[in-house]
């Protein structure tokens, strides 16, 4: 439906109603279509009226279409009016309207209704993300940094993630004010990225590098540069985080992984007690090994070769350096069969030690089980992002600390042609860190595809000359 | 004269007369209201009509002035709102604004809506109950005309005035009833057992017992039916667990008639292990044939999210021989899971039990999870597959068209 271009009188309404083809709901659709094309606000103001003359009413639905119309154009005053006529009309209202009502308050110079609002819609139910990112912009906006940060801590208190735009705006609206205490804050919500793993975009971290630069009688300096592959910074040579977990991190990492990656809820699920507990007395008599192979998966990169051969490839690549290597399979490989043959396989078996799962059995385990049990220094190798099993992980915390171990100790290879290019597992940690005089940054440009296991290599280094 | 009308229509809508005149505090202020209120209609009417001008803020003003008198009467009531009030009051807004809220909510339902954990989690939790709501109006209305019709058909009869002779009794439901229930009792006896095992209650949530309850009485129903029904065991159930107050809303007092077996033991202890076959769809063991001297163990279990591998675990755990169906064998498969409901797998094998004809039992696998039947050809199958597209395709088409109705469901659905 295309809304008229003028105001019409409640005649021409009635026609344009008549000839539409379901008329009960032509008013939903028809102002639907103006908030779409962005029509003038005279025009719904006229349908309205129509409305309003005919059923002496005009139902809340209608209301808060015509509300988002004004907040889409920006007319505070008749956001007011809307405001004054539901408040006496209902009792409450409805988050939905809240939500506009914010939205478009906040841009106004009634901002502090906005404020007001907020507090009402609590009432009701938790306001929106986006809610608290328009209150705490218009508190930034007018220099409130105090209330523009109670209401942050309030949105993290009630579990409502910050969306970048917010993070952001405090460093844009703090550029060159002074005081300790909005210094702290500010280092606190850097601190947040780094708990979260989150890193910023390109212009954020702009607003991020003119704000330290801004800090009266401070001489911070920022530089964006590449970080080496031994995560140590070419601008002040500063040597990053490693990325191994410390002691604590890693026997919690372990147990959790026992816990609820290989028990679950039911350990007949992934193997069987007894499976298992061979399992553990295979390592313990053989502990450490320093690389860990996903057998199944690696005997597939090629698929034109035989499986066991890929295998053999794998296996005398990694075996040179005198490394204790163990290779986890499935009974299935030991039959002697068209992919997986017995001599190849005897041949192996003097190179690396070997387990064989039931063929029922989850592999993956396994392997993080032997990875883990075996210290810090050992690797494992998978094609596998071992995403499932992350997912078994119950909190968010332990599910950052996998990751932060699996980008150190995970060899994943692409195979080209006949030579094995590895991929090094990361020397450095990717977070946001300091070390009081210095901070190092990762960031990502604002058009780059990351996906969760990426991590970016540009960085903001930042130091006090 | 017109406008005169619609102001005494307008002062009756706002329901303020019976309200105000049942306070007799009021009747001193009310008078003076309605005059304020009818020269401001008057006002807008005539600004109106000679001149061409619109006002376009009249709305504003026929808003204001109907309500001035609800409000000073809504401010002097207490505003004292219990949670579960507040809910409801919310609901009610949402109501308004449109969203998918059902009309009327109960005190169990409004709780469970507060008990919700999250936003989406309440939303869909109304929108599930809208959604019932809905079909319950249209099954009432469906049934309403169907009465009528058969009244108007009993009138005609009534004319015609001629029963039309039948060489046969006429059978009745009650007749059939006796018959299904001889041939279940049979099966008590001499008949095959089938198992369903029921200690999944832990890893399902409420809802996913109560369709899996459903899904158990309409196999049950199922079985009764059949030529040679199977002798139906319920192992591993416990006495007033959720299951068992699922059953008693479905069958009533019927729950103690029912000619089933019902035990709190381990289908173990009931049969010899070795006779046992549990059907799981993650077995790596696909069924070649029915063996009319297994026992074969079923899952009561519907599986919303997806656990894998929970009944196989229970296999394991036992020690007992698995199956799955053989669907890539004999089906084409195009989407879904291939775990089927309970009331499918009771009709794919009471279709072997009696024909041991695999084609005909995989029919009861629902039309859309599979293309064919892989005995065809492989030209005939493509020919299905592209017919399924085009289908599929065409479809698309009148999609389009209907988005515009499913975009406002409400209105459109309840005519």
């Amino acid at each position: 439906v295309q809304p008229p271009e003028k105001p019409l009188e409640s005649e021409e309404w009635n026609r344009l109603r008549e000839n539409f083809q379901l008329p009960e709901i032509f008013e939903e659709v028809m102002l639907n279509s103006m908030i779409r094309c962005n029509s003038p606000i005279d025009v719904a103001k006229s349908l309205l009226t129509h409305m309003a003359k005919r059923d002496s009413d005009v139902a809340y639905s209608m209301l808060v279409k015509y509300l988002a119309l004004c907040v889409q154009q920006g007319h505070v005053s008749e956001m007011c009016d809307v405001y004054d006529i539901m408040k006496v009309r209902f009792k409450i209202l409805e988050i939905g309207a809240y939500n506009l009502f914010i939205k478009g308050l906040s841009n106004s110079d009634q901002w502090r209704m906005a404020l007001t609002l907020l507090e009402e819609s609590k009432k009701i139910m938790i306001p929106s993300r986006t809610s608290y990112e328009s209150c705490i912009k218009a508190a930034c906006c007018h220099q409130e940094m105090k209330l523009a940060f109670e209401l942050y801590h309030e949105m993290l208190a009630k579990d409502v993630v910050p969306t970048l735009d917010v993070l952001q705006s405090f460093f844009d609206f703090s550029r060159g004010m002074k005081g300790a205490e909005l210094q702290k804050e500010l280092f606190s919500i850097l601190l947040y990225l780094r708990d979260n793993q989150i890193y910023p975009h390109k212009t954020f971290m702009r607003s991020i590098k003119l704000w330290f630069e801004s800090i009266p009688g401070r001489n911070w300096r920022g530089h964006l540069t590449n970080m080496k592959d031994s995560g140590q910074c070419p601008v002040c040579n500063h040597q990053l985080e490693d990325s191994n977990l410390t002691e604590e991190e890693y026997s919690n990492l372990s147990e959790r992984i026992i816990r609820d990656v290989i028990h679950g809820t039911d350990t007949f699920r992934k193997t069987s007690p007894q499976e298992f507990e061979a399992f553990q007395t295979f390592v313990e008599n053989r502990v450490p090994f320093d690389i860990v192979i996903d057998g199944l998966n690696v005997s597939h990169i090629k698929p034109k070769k035989m499986h066991c051969e890929n295998l053999r490839d794998a296996i005398n690549y990694l075996a040179k350096d005198n490394v204790r290597l163990l290779v986890l399979g499935r009974k299935h490989m030991l039959l002697n069969s068209s992919n997986w043959k017995r001599e190849i396989m005897k041949e192996m078996q003097t190179k690396a030690d070997f387990f064989f799962a039931e063929n029922i059995s989850e592999d993956d385990a396994f392997l993080l089980y032997a990875t883990l049990r075996s210290g810090k220094h050992c690797k494992f190798v998978t094609r596998d992002f071992l995403r499932d099993h992350k997912a078994c992980l119950s909190d968010s915390l332990t599910r950052h600390l996998f990751r932060k171990w699996q980008r150190g100790h995970q060899i994943s290879k692409a195979m080209f042609f006949s030579v094995f290019s590895q991929q090094p597992p990361f020397q450095y940690d990717c977070v946001v860190q300091t070390t009081g005089d210095t901070w190092h940054i990762p960031y990502k440009d604002v058009f780059e595809e990351k996906y969760s296991y990426e991590v970016p290599r540009k960085w903001l280094c930042i130091q006090q000359k | 004269m017109q406008s005169a009308n619609m102001l005494l229509k307008k002062i009756v809508r706002s329901s303020v007369l019976p309200v105000a005149a049942q306070h007799g505090m009021k009747r001193d202020l009310f008078p003076l209201s309605r005059t304020l209120s009818l020269s401001l209609c008057l006002k807008q009417d005539n600004s109106c009509k000679p001149s061409e001008k619109l006002d376009l803020d009249a709305w504003k003003k026929v808003m204001k002035s109907g309500l001035q008198e609800e409000v000073s009467e809504t401010v002097s009531e207490p505003q004292e709102l219990s949670s579960l009030a507040g809910a409801r009051e919310t609901l009610e807004m949402w109501r308004l604004a449109g969203k998918l809220v059902p009309e009327n909510i109960s005190e169990e339902q409004l709780k469970t809506f507060t008990e919700c954990p999250s936003k989406s989690a309440k939303k869909k939790y109304l929108k599930y109950l809208y959604l019932r709501e809905l079909h319950k109006k249209n099954d009432k209305r469906k049934m309403e005309e169907k009465r009528e019709r058969r009244l108007e058909a009993q009138e005609q009869t009534s004319k015609t005035d001629e029963t039309k002779k039948s060489p046969f009794l006429s059978l009745w439901t009650s007749t059939m009833d006796k018959v299904y229930n001889w041939r279940a009792a049979q099966s008590m006896i001499f008949g095959q057992p089938l198992v369903f095992d029921m200690s999944y209650e832990k890893d399902m949530s409420v809802r996913e017992v109560a369709n899996t309850v459903k899904q158990l009485v309409q196999s049950e129903g199922c079985n009764r039916r059949a030529v040679d029904p199977f002798h139906i065991h319920l192992c591993n159930f416990k006495d007033d667990s959720l299951y068992h107050r699922e059953f008693l809303k479905h069958y009533k007092e019927a729950w103690g008639r029912l000619l089933i077996t019902v035990t709190e033991q381990c289908y173990t202890e009931v049969f010899p292990k070795d006779k046992l076959i549990y059907l799981t769809a993650d077995s790596p063991k696909v069924m070649k044939t029915f063996d009319h001297d297994k026992i074969y163990i079923v899952g009561s279990m519907v599986d919303k999210n997806i656990k894998t591998g929970v009944s196989l675990a229970r296999a394991k755990r036992l020690g007992l021989e698995t199956a799955a169906l053989p669907l890539d064998k004999y089906l084409l498969w195009n989407t879904g899971a291939k775990n089927l409901t309970l009331d499918q797998m009771m009709q794919i094998l009471l279709t072997l039990k009696d024909t041991a004809d695999w084609k005909k039992a995989l029919e009861f696998v629902p039309k859309r999870k599979y293309c064919g039947f892989v005995s065809k050809p492989v030209s005939e199958l493509k020919k299905t597959l592209d017919l399924v597209n085009t289908l599929k395709l065409g479809k698309r088409r009148e999609e389009v068209q209907k988005q515009f109705a499913k975009n406002y469901p409400k209105k459109y659905k309840l005519k």
